[in-house]
């Protein structure tokens, strides 16, 4: 049986694309990070849950390099995201991380393509090339005909469909999202979630998601738990020790009886998306 | 009465200042105490015309001054009522979060829209004071500029502190107003304040009734000439100037509609992409923040182009007070081209600021998706500069268009004046930039926090 570390993750069967080690942050008084511990295989989806303050959302910055850990390095692909500058952080997350937001990421000046098409040129993408694209995902994503509307004439989960689009239409191998759901309906959020894993994890890449809402986090491979800056794999066990060492001994985030409901990322895949083939991160210029 | 009272404290628990914030209360005041500060002197330099010796000692000219006075002054109305707009609009827009917790705690929009206002006029009143000590401050420096031929001197530019109070009450009158209509553009709720998504659009008719009142305008200006009448060719020309500005204020924003829709076409980098956008967003509130610049551009032309032609035809050895009056006047276009260039470039500034603040969430998350701040001031840049040339390059060429006979023969015998006139314009734009540059801080602000 291969090694797992004590976050749940099982090294050995694949290949760590992300690594943070003894991350702690602190904002005053309060202590949002400490000593986490945590490797994210590429290709699975994680979601981290955990109580207002828990500090899931500064865990969740920190990995995607928005944050700066007071303490701790972060690995990403073998690149070291906590020793960049500012400027080389802005540039990993524009070309290799992608973003979903509960709100306010989408431009509202914007049509629904030229959002999407947005993240291609900021890598130097010209628009004639980056709006076929853009065109591709969307429709892709179930937005065909919608290419020219504004934002504030999509509904809520429209918007979100858009934004998957723009977080995915880069190659990005990673993406990190922040209560993806948490403005929608339980039907708009179970649409939004199954375009999300399936546009991710369905194709082979990762997502690392930050939710309340535990029907969402059901729909991932692993659910971790943040409790007062302390990750852990228990939703209301005392928190797990500080020291997550990957190799210690630990176990899986075993799937809840409920969770067998839901569809998985790859049944999300297979469905939807199977006329999709799963995309490098480098090859997105071929994206449909 | 004790839900107001209450309302109040809540008011001035909630006026305390929060980190980053420095720069958006001192923006307001800094473009309150300039309006008042030029306002107080503009009117100080037309007042001097009433009493001043210089007047005392050519009587005959006393009417030509003062006319050309109540001319500078009217010019300058505009684009002080932009920059205390934009001032008063900034100093509401602020508050926007904490309007939304007043909601929360039962404040009717009108109660709370009310206090805003009051608080936007409470800033505008520490801009006003302290413009009040500028325009002391800067009297001695102003008092240096001559007219035929003396310095205009310190005791003709103290205004009568009545007058002073008067101005400063109309300004604060002003704030309140325009704070007044700022609010009525962002929706009050208790979940939020956001501002409102659709601008209203900008017809073709405009460009129709435009290019139809050109053409009557055209065609006055070239027989300007024909009555022969001094009296007439006055009334003809004040009537064109007016009518030139109205045509200017009914094309511009349908002409900025136009050109931002063929940038966007083109345009291939994100940054072209936004800039053209932002402007389509609300093509008549592009037009507003430059409006004033495209009057200063038509003045400079027309004023500029006569007074070279009036200096290239006097006649050798005229009388010492006629070639003073032309010295004057250039003087006084001078001084107010400038003014209003500074005024624009604070109403840039102000209404940058403002706009940062507006969308701070937006900014904040395209950093985090990793947009370089310099796509972010490039896009901003855009959507400002590119109004600003075309609104005085266009404004230039309608003037030129319009007095062509004069400009042609301003071309011909004092061309020298005419790359002045240019150089001016090329400053004035160089002004709106900088005026631009002093709002980089706030985003640098909005992405901190």
């Amino acid at each position: 049986m291969p090694e797992t570390t004590a976050d749940g993750h099982s090294g050995g069967m694949t290949s760590t694309i992300l690594s943070a080690r003894s991350l702690s942050k602190r904002y005053g008084a309060s202590i949002a990070l400490n000593n986490v511990d945590v490797d994210i295989a590429a290709g699975e989806s994680v979601a981290i849950m955990g109580s207002s303050g828990s500090g899931k959302t500064t865990l969740l910055h920190t990995l995607a390099g928005i944050t700066a850990p007071d303490a701790g390095t972060v690995h990403y692909a073998g690149t070291e995201v906590t020793a960049l500058n500012e400027t080389q952080r802005s540039k990993l997350r524009r070309e290799a991380f992608g973003f979903v937001f509960q709100s306010g990421l989408l431009i509202p000046e914007l049509t629904a393509i030229e959002n999407v098409a947005l993240a291609l040129m900021l890598n130097g993408v010209p628009r004639r090339e980056a709006e076929p694209q853009a065109a591709g995902w969307l429709s892709h994503l179930g937005l065909a005909g919608m290419e020219d509307r504004r934002i504030g004439e999509l509904s809520g989960g429209q918007a979100q469909r858009v934004a998957i689009a723009r977080a995915q239409v880069t190659g990005a191998g990673i993406v990190f999202a922040d209560e993806p759901t948490g403005a929608l309906d339980s039907h708009t959020s179970a649409e939004v979630m199954g375009a999300l894993l399936g546009a991710t994890a369905g194709r082979g890449r990762t997502l690392v998601l930050v939710t309340h809402d535990p029907t969402v986090a059901a729909l991932c491979s692993r659910t971790l738990y943040m409790h007062d800056g302390v990750l852990s794999l228990s939703p209301s066990a005392p928190p797990a020790p500080t020291q997550l060492i990957p190799g210690a001994s630990g176990q899986h985030a075993v799937p809840s009886p409920g969770m067998a409901a839901h569809p998985s990322a790859g049944q999300f895949a297979a469905g939807q998306f199977t006329s999709g083939q799963p995309i490098s991160g480098q090859n997105w210029a071929e994206q449909p | 009465m004790n839900k107001f009272k209450s309302m109040v404290s809540i008011l001035w628990m909630l006026s305390r200042p929060t980190p980053g914030s420095k720069a958006v209360v001192a923006l307001p005041v800094v473009a309150f105490a300039l309006v008042t500060a030029l306002s107080l002197i503009v009117l100080a330099g037309a007042m001097s015309f009433f009493t001043t010796p210089v007047i005392d000692a050519n009587p005959d000219l006393a009417g030509t001054y003062q006319m050309l006075a109540g001319v500078a002054l009217a010019l300058m109305v505009l684009p002080l009522l932009t920059l205390g707009g934009s001032a008063a609009r900034l100093s509401a827009r602020r508050r926007d979060e904490r309007l939304s917790t007043l909601r929360l705690l039962g404040g009717t929009p009108a109660l709370v829209g009310a206090m805003t206002v009051v608080e936007s006029t409470a800033v505008a009143a520490v801009g006003i004071c302290a413009g009040v000590v500028l325009y002391a401050a800067a009297l001695p420096a102003v008092a240096l500029i001559s007219f035929q031929g003396k310095a205009l001197g310190l005791a003709a530019l103290w205004l009568n502190p009545l007058l002073v109070l008067a101005t400063a009450a109309a300004l604060m009158i002003l704030a309140a107003i325009s704070a007044t209509i700022g609010l009525r553009q962002v929706v009050l709720s208790p979940l939020g304040v956001r501002t409102r998504a659709k601008a209203p659009t900008v017809h073709w008719v405009r460009f129709a009734l435009g290019a139809g009142a050109a053409v009557v305008l055209y065609v006055l200006m070239a027989n300007l000439t024909a009555s022969g009448s001094l009296a007439v060719m006055i009334i003809i020309l004040c009537g064109s100037f007016a009518g030139g500005m109205a045509l200017l204020n009914l094309v511009g924003p349908f002409v900025l509609k136009w050109l931002a829709g063929r940038g966007l076409r083109k345009a291939q980098t994100p940054a072209r992409l936004l800039a053209a956008r932002t402007i389509l967003e609300s093509p008549k509130a592009a037009w507003r923040q430059v409006s004033s610049l495209s009057m200063t551009s038509f003045i400079a032309v027309i004023a500029g182009t006569g007074l070279a032609l009036l200096n290239a035809t006097a006649p050798e050895g005229g009388n010492a007070a006629d070639i003073n009056l032309a010295t004057d006047m250039r003087t006084g276009v001078l001084i107010t081209v400038v003014a209003s260039f500074l005024l624009v470039a604070s109403s840039a500034g102000v209404n940058q600021a403002a706009a940062i603040l507006d969308r701070s969430g937006l900014y904040v998350s395209l950093d985090r998706l990793g947009m370089p701040r310099s796509v972010m001031e490039a896009a901003r840049r855009r959507a400002v500069m590119s109004p600003v040339r075309i609104v005085t390059i266009g404004s230039a060429a309608v003037a030129a268009i319009l007095l062509f006979p004069l400009t042609g023969a301003a071309m011909i015998f004092a061309p020298l004046s005419l790359v002045v006139i240019a150089c001016v314009l090329a400053s004035g734009i160089a002004l709106v930039w900088l005026g631009l540059a002093a709002s980089k801080p706030v985003l640098g602000s909005v992405l901190a926090r």
